[in-house]
């Protein structure tokens, strides 16, 4: 393999990305290498012929997996599945413990091997998330900040939080913590179990375990101190540009933050130039200013016509209560009197023409306008000019 | 009556609309004392003394709107930009010194050329370099060399602008959604 290195991780990216390796694609990389080596690959068994196609077996595959650190990341539920598979060898391991002595031997044995797998597929995921994490940040692909975001927020959702969740050992049901559990269990037995063999596999485990456990640890304060905080960074850069981006729409029609303001400008301050300076760019900024009209609507337009008035006044003549006739008069054409209008037809008072007379010791009666309550005297009016 | 060390300092500084950074001697007697100059700046002026871990400010509600809005524009294009390039705009604003050359190439071939030719802080070359200027009096730029400078921690008033805006914005197309 060492030989064909270049070749080999080509082959084997290629099956990363495809799944296999098709037919055409290997002969034009052997071509392209110049190396015809494909009888020798099915021979190491390197190749399995999938219909006319290859694909690396699982052997080397994790083999160049690991030699290249480039791990296929397992979705958590994935992983999770260890927590069933160690739980019930645990299980199984208490309820057989003064029983078969072969089996116990062999279910020790399983159970080392699966939390040997356990925490390898565990690391490989944490390696592959720094790596993709990293991959993000330094962003060489020039991705955009949208882009950016939604990446950085599937491997959160997808992996690193439910991982987090595995290996929390302030969580009961964590799989660190099982691992606790049965640590302190098989603590127990490798001191005090009757039979030589079993002990000696017990302590092999429990050291294995306690190993375990400090590299789980290990591995969630990766995912909490690393991890998650360059993520979140990720996302509130992409918060602030959202923001600046929206603001740049239109900056003139938004309130800044508050900024000092310089307050003092005395002729011989040292700054007194730049601060001048300052102030009158301030103000050399011109912006078109629109006026939007306002809504107008008929109550607005309401303008006293006057003749109208006094020849509906002339009609009533003689008046025996001018307010009582400008009440009625606005409450007919507008169902309610306005203080403005009242205030309108009283100007009619004041004509030159106008003969009234009243008691100024007589009850006053009361309008109610739409703002206020009129106290007005009783204004009988008896003639127009010749009318 | 007993005033703290670099009182005249330190008042003048704020009233001259400058941030002072933790970096500053002033900025432990500030802070060591922020019961008393947070009361001295509001009896006195009706300012509002605002001091973080890393600077502190005057804030006034008779803002200068028109330098606050200059400097959200120069700032929220250099992010943008920034982030065209394919770099942690924040990163590079909080560690990376930029030199004016560079300004002007990212100004000059930026997308928004119209708000930058409007405005007369920024629509060329010699508006920035006062521009600049004016950043580093209050503060919020360091010069290091005539054409080179890099942000001081007051950026982060600016920051905290935008993502209050972006949250805004989200929130309002929120309701206008659900209005819908």
């Amino acid at each position: 393999m060492s030989n064909y290195y270049d070749m080999i991780k080509e082959l084997f990216d290629i099956q990363v990305k495809e799944g296999l390796v098709k037919r055409e694609v290997l002969n034009k990389i052997m071509s392209q290498y110049d190396h015809d080596i494909l009888n020798k690959l099915i021979e190491y068994k390197f190749f399995k012929k999938v219909a006319d196609d290859y694909e690396i077996r699982p052997v080397y595959f994790k083999f160049l997996e690991f030699i290249l650190s480039e791990f296929k990341p397992l979705l958590p539920e994935t992983i999770e599945k260890y927590e069933h598979s160690i739980t019930s060898l645990f299980k199984k391991i208490k309820e057989g413990i003064g029983k078969d002595r072969n089996i116990l031997l062999q279910r020790i044995t399983d159970l080392y091997n699966e939390v040997r797998d356990f925490t390898e597929a565990v690391e490989k995921n944490t390696i592959r998330l720094i790596s993709e994490t990293k991959e993000l940040k330094s962003n060489v692909d020039k991705i955009d900040y949208r882009e950016k975001v939604r990446k950085a927020s599937f491997w959160i959702d997808y992996y690193i939080t439910p991982l987090n969740s595995i290996l929390d050992v302030s969580h009961s049901q964590s799989i660190t913590n099982r691992l606790l559990d049965i640590s302190q269990y098989i603590n127990v037995r490798r001191l005090n179990f009757d039979d030589e063999t079993a002990r000696q596999q017990f302590e092999k485990l429990y050291t294995f375990l306690v190993q375990t456990n400090d590299d789980l640890l290990r591995q969630s304060k990766i995912l909490t101190n690393e991890l998650l905080p360059l993520i979140e960074r990720i996302r509130s850069e992409s918060m602030i540009l959202t923001g600046w981006i929206e603001f740049l729409k239109n900056p003139d029609k938004v309130k800044g933050p508050f900024v000092p303001k310089s307050k003092r400008a005395y002729p011989y301050n040292n700054a007194m130039y730049f601060n001048a300076l300052e102030y009158v760019q301030e103000y050399m900024y011109t912006s078109d200013i629109y006026l939007d009209e306002p809504d107008l609507n008929a109550k607005d337009k309401w303008i006293f016509n006057k003749e109208f008035y006094r020849d509906a006044m002339i009609k009533e003549l003689p008046m025996p209560n001018f307010f009582e006739w400008a009440g009625k008069t606005l409450r007919g054409e507008y169902k309610e009197i306005e203080t403005e209008k009242f205030f309108s037809l009283s100007t009619l008072l004041f004509e030159d023409d106008i003969e009234l007379e009243f008691d100024a010791s007589a009850d006053r009666m009361v309008i109610r306008t739409t703002e206020m309550n009129l106290r007005v005297p009783k204004i009988k009016i008896k003639r127009y000019g010749l009318s | 009556m007993d005033f703290p060390r670099y009182h005249k300092e330190i008042v003048g500084d704020l009233l001259d609309g400058k941030f002072i950074l933790a970096t500053d001697a002033k900025f432990i007697e500030l802070k060591n004392n922020t019961d008393f100059y947070g009361k001295f700046f509001k009896e006195t002026f009706d300012f509002y003394l605002d001091i973080k871990s890393d600077y502190a400010y005057l804030i006034s509600e008779e803002t200068m709107e028109m330098l606050s809005r200059d400097i959200c524009i120069f700032i929220g294009l250099l992010c943008y930009e920034l982030d065209k390039e394919g770099k942690n705009f924040l990163d590079e604003i909080q560690y990376a010194e930029f030199d004016a050359e560079q300004i002007d190439n990212l100004f000059d071939n930026s997308s928004y050329v119209d708000l930058i030719q409007n405005n007369n802080q920024l629509k060329n070359s010699e508006a920035r370099k006062q521009f600049i200027g004016t950043l580093n009096r209050r503060n919020i730029i360091d010069r290091n060399s005539d054409k080179k400078f890099t942000f001081t921690p007051a950026y982060k008033v600016f920051m905290d602008f935008a993502k209050n805006f972006a949250k805004g914005k989200l929130q309002q197309n929120t309701v206008e959604e659900e209005a819908e």
